[in-house]
């Protein structure tokens, strides 16, 4: 019958009506963000190594790593996100050898000023001159230990054999 | 409680009678007192319905609709109006001035022109006119000139197809209108409202005259530009028609127009078929105007359901039905109307 | 003597109705339409070179943007065209994983596809309907990719990760209710005269028309071409599952509007299956054993597969170095749209709309 159809939508709307709404009042209710979900990054600063893996990874040219190399140990000392060109697919994390670089649950990453919009993770002052010395003379001498120890306890082999 | 506006209306003219001025200037103020009530009370049942109207999608459509500002959004509206008020007019260069800041000043005339002979209650006109409805068919079909007015003077493609489809749409659906009408007032012999709200005693026009009242709800959604007849707007088509280019209180005007249809349009359905302020089953604890504004809300609310469950008919589509269906199945009420009068009369009802 | 004269109408590229930033410059005599020209370019950001200066794991985040109503598709003809090109086996699990995610962004996909056609036919609540469903396989791509719209899922030799516990209750509450829901638009869309008077008979294509301009997909189908690449040249494992070619009769706007609504049917049926087969089967590896940095022989391939709007190609040309020398996208919603100044013509400005709505384009794929 001519009409059967519009009766029958109005039936489904009547219904919609009355059932509860899917809606989530989103600064009342928080949406539960699941465990994998692409929000804010993090780097967790001890356990980077500074490889660079993520730099290459990454499509777009986002991530912007300074490094210093003291006494032959790199030193990780900006590691910029320029999250404006970011596109949220991941391959950072995913080629992190280390599992250091990961995500926040925090998807709200909008910002009133445009300088404020790079994602700073690693922002620290080079060594002074000074302390750099200091560290490298450390090291070398530690290595000269132990090439020394390896050399007296290596003598001993030899004589051994 | 029946009479309170009645009684109301009364005191102040008799406070000003006290005053001993000449009964013109009397009549001049209480005219004047009735104007700014209607005027009071179409505003804010206009703000109203907006609300009304959006959070009946909202509940359709499986969201809450607004809920922010006030106490369950109910000061929506108002936020967003003073919003369009703070909004600079914006009139696109080879407009036509005048008109163009004419039409959205005139577009609530009409509709605020026919507030004066609605009964609202038993008593309650403001004008008893005993030529009543042939003044809401004349005076309602006054809005077509001005979005037509609103469309050629906005200088742009899509509000001038708009104003196109305004008039076509308006007039094709005016005669349906009429005739439907003609069959009640065939019946009751007066066209005027609160006589014909009196004639409902015994049994209301929607069910003497299904036909006529089906018809009259169709060409009254037509009427008010709502879905499924939205062409006028169509807002996936032509943008937003006549009011493509306003902005700011022009459009908000336009918008508030709408909504003062609609209740117009719903006012007369419940005056003509729905038996106006009378109570049914007996129910006269509930005073007559608030029936009657029941019966209007529950037109309104038809009007929104229809509005958010269909979509929209085809500009040639509307007028076929307009004409060949419509026109033909009033022609035929009125012959049945008026053979069955004879009938009844002959047998002596 | 009274004359008239042709009205051109500049529809977009901001517009309500199309669908992105497509312009149509309409020729119209009074509402009707004399000639249609479809004006794209709006949305290109050369996609197709940016290929070029990247590694061949770099390109998958950039198809994501091509059609991104169904970013799973779009990872996964890429990748397969990697793979064909490599010879690469991918492990049994990862096939099925890809084809439930590819399936439920087919359904994402046309329900954006019915949902915004009722909303150019002035139905705005069929517009939230499907919204609300397409929200649940939101949520549940979130679960897997960790993203909404762009996934970046897939890679070449597997998927990035197996499918987390949390989605399989989602999945199956999903499934169960989801037959319902396409009830539900049935009966407030299709089943609605007045949707039926504005597209059944609009819009006519012909099959002899459809089949040499190369349409394909829903719109294809619609005309009653039975042709699914799914079904004729199956690629992964779909010959695997029993499902059915829907085909619709007359090739108006009805009909490639209710394939729509019947193919989304059939990749309910398809997930069904798919997720049994999963489940029966051991864990194990999602990603095959490939090297860190690709190079692909020297060579070309071109790999095509069924994609939500239609035959979704991609032409792979490697030199031998970890870069591709060339990524060419042949994209159903750019070739679909060759036919609407044929199809529009004589019909009204509504009209116009329901059948730009009927043929389904993503702007980021037409563009590209």
């Amino acid at each position: 019958m001519f009409g059967s159809g519009l009766l029958k939508g109005l039936a489904i709307t009547w219904k919609e009506m009355l059932t509860p709404k899917v809606t989530i009042q989103y600064p009342d209710e928080i949406y539960s963000l699941p465990d994998r979900f692409h929000g804010r990054f993090k780097l967790d600063k001890d356990a980077c190594i500074s490889c660079g893996m993520c730099v290459r990874a990454c499509p777009n040219n986002v991530i912007k790593m300074e490094t210093e190399t003291v006494a032959r140990k790199k030193r990780l000392l900006k590691y910029v996100m320029d999250i404006k060109y970011c596109l949220f697919c991941g391959f950072c994390v995913e080629s992190c050898p280390k599992n250091a670089l990961g995500y926040e649950k925090d998807f709200e990453l909008a910002q009133y000023k445009l300088d404020k919009v790079p994602l700073v993770l690693v922002d620290e002052e080079p060594l002074p001159p000074e302390e750099k010395e200091r560290l490298e003379a450390e090291a070398a001498q530690k290595i000269a230990a132990a090439k020394a120890k390896k050399e007296a306890s290596g003598g001993k082999d030899k004589g051994g054999e | 409680m029946e009479n309170i506006f009645v009684n109301i209306s009364g005191s102040i003219r008799e406070l000003i009678g006290v005053l001993g001025l000449p009964p013109l200037f009397n009549e001049a103020v209480m005219i004047t007192v009735k104007v700014t009530g209607i005027l009071l009370f179409i505003v804010l049942n206009a703000l109203w319905l907006v609300y009304m109207e959006r959070k009946v999608a909202g509940y359709i459509q499986c969201r809450y609709g607004p809920n922010r500002v006030g106490p369950k959004g109910l000061l929506q509206t108002a936020a967003d109006i003073s919003k369009l008020i703070s909004k600079e007019i914006i009139i696109p260069s080879g407009a036509d001035k005048i008109l163009f800041l004419l039409a959205p000043v005139l577009i609530f005339t009409p509709p605020l022109m026919v507030f004066m002979v609605v009964p609202f209650g038993q008593n309650m006109a403001a004008v008893d006119l005993n030529i009543g409805v042939f003044y809401f068919l004349a005076v309602a079909s006054l809005s077509t000139v001005i979005f037509w007015i609103a469309g050629w003077a906005s200088n742009n493609k899509y509000s001038l197809l708009g104003g196109m489809r305004v008039v076509a749409q308006m007039i094709s659906y005016e005669l349906p209108m009429v005739l439907a009408v003609l069959g009640v007032v065939m019946i009751t012999g007066t066209l005027n409202m609160s006589d014909i709200v009196r004639a409902q005693e015994n049994l209301w026009f929607i069910f003497a005259q299904p036909v006529a009242f089906l018809i009259y709800f169709i060409a009254g959604v037509a009427e008010c530009n709502r879905v499924p007849f939205d062409l006028t707007e169509g807002e996936s088509e032509i943008v937003a028609g006549p009011f493509t280019e306003y902005s700011g209180m022009g459009f908000a005007l336009f918008f508030l127009a709408e909504y003062t249809n609609v209740m117009l349009v719903s006012f007369m359905a419940a005056t003509l078929f729905l038996g106006g302020w009378l109570a049914p089953f007996g129910l006269t604890i509930i005073p007559g105007w608030a029936w009657m504004l029941i019966k209007v809300y529950i037109m309104i609310f038809l009007f929104m359901w229809l509005r958010w469950t269909y979509p929209r008919v085809r500009v040639d589509q509307l007028m076929g039905f307009g004409w060949k269906v419509l026109v033909p199945l009033s022609l035929a009420n009125i012959f049945i109307t008026g053979v069955a009068i004879k009938v009844l009369d002959k047998m002596g009802w | 003597m009274l004359r008239t004269e042709e009205f051109t109408l500049n529809m977009g590229p901001q517009h309500p109705a199309t669908h992105g930033v497509l312009r149509l410059i309409l020729h119209l005599d009074g509402e009707t339409i004399v000639k249609v020209e479809p004006v794209v370019g709006y949305l290109h950001r050369g996609i197709e070179k940016l290929a070029e200066a990247r590694t061949y794991t770099q390109v998958i985040p950039y198809t994501d943007r091509l059609d991104y109503l169904a970013a799973m598709l779009n990872n996964l003809g890429y990748v397969q065209a990697v793979e064909k090109l490599m010879g690469i086996e991918i492990p049994e699990r990862a096939e099925y994983i890809r084809i439930i995610v590819s399936e439920m962004s087919r359904i994402a996909s046309h329900c954006i596809a019915v949902g915004t056609y009722a909303l150019d036919l002035g139905g705005f609540t069929g517009f939230m309907y499907p919204f609300r469903e397409r929200e649940k396989l939101m949520d549940m791509f979130e679960m897997i990719s960790g993203s909404r719209m762009t996934h970046s899922y897939m890679r070449i030799g597997g998927v990035a990760a197996d499918l987390p516990e949390e989605f399989y209750p989602a999945i199956k509450k999903f499934l169960k209710e989801f037959p319902s829901c396409v009830d539900e638009y049935d009966g407030l869309i299709t089943g609605n005269e007045i949707f039926q008077a504005r597209t059944k008979g609009v819009g006519v294509l012909s099959q002899e028309k459809a089949v040499q301009y190369s349409i394909s997909g829903p719109t294809l189908r619609g005309s009653g071409v039975n042709y699914d690449l799914r079904k004729a040249r199956p690629y992964g494992i779909y010959d695997r599952f029993d499902f059915e070619v829907p085909v619709g009769e007359k090739g108006d706007c009805f009909d490639r509007y209710y394939c729509r609504i019947q193919e989304m049917r059939q990749s309910h049926r398809i997930i069904e299956q798919a997720l049994e087969q999963l489940e029966e089967l051991p864990g194990g590896p999602v990603m095959a054993k490939v090297p860190k940095v690709l190079k692909p022989p020297k060579g070309e391939v071109y790999h095509e597969i069924e994609g939500a709007k239609g035959i979704l190609g991609y032409y792979v040309v490697s030199d031998g170095t970890t870069k591709p020398y060339r990524v060419h996208i042949r994209r159903p919603s750019f070739i679909n749209l060759d036919l609407l100044d044929e199809m529009c013509r004589g019909w009204k400005i509504a009209d116009v709309v329901a059948i730009l709505g009927s043929i389904d384009i993503v702007l980021g794929e037409v563009d590209c």
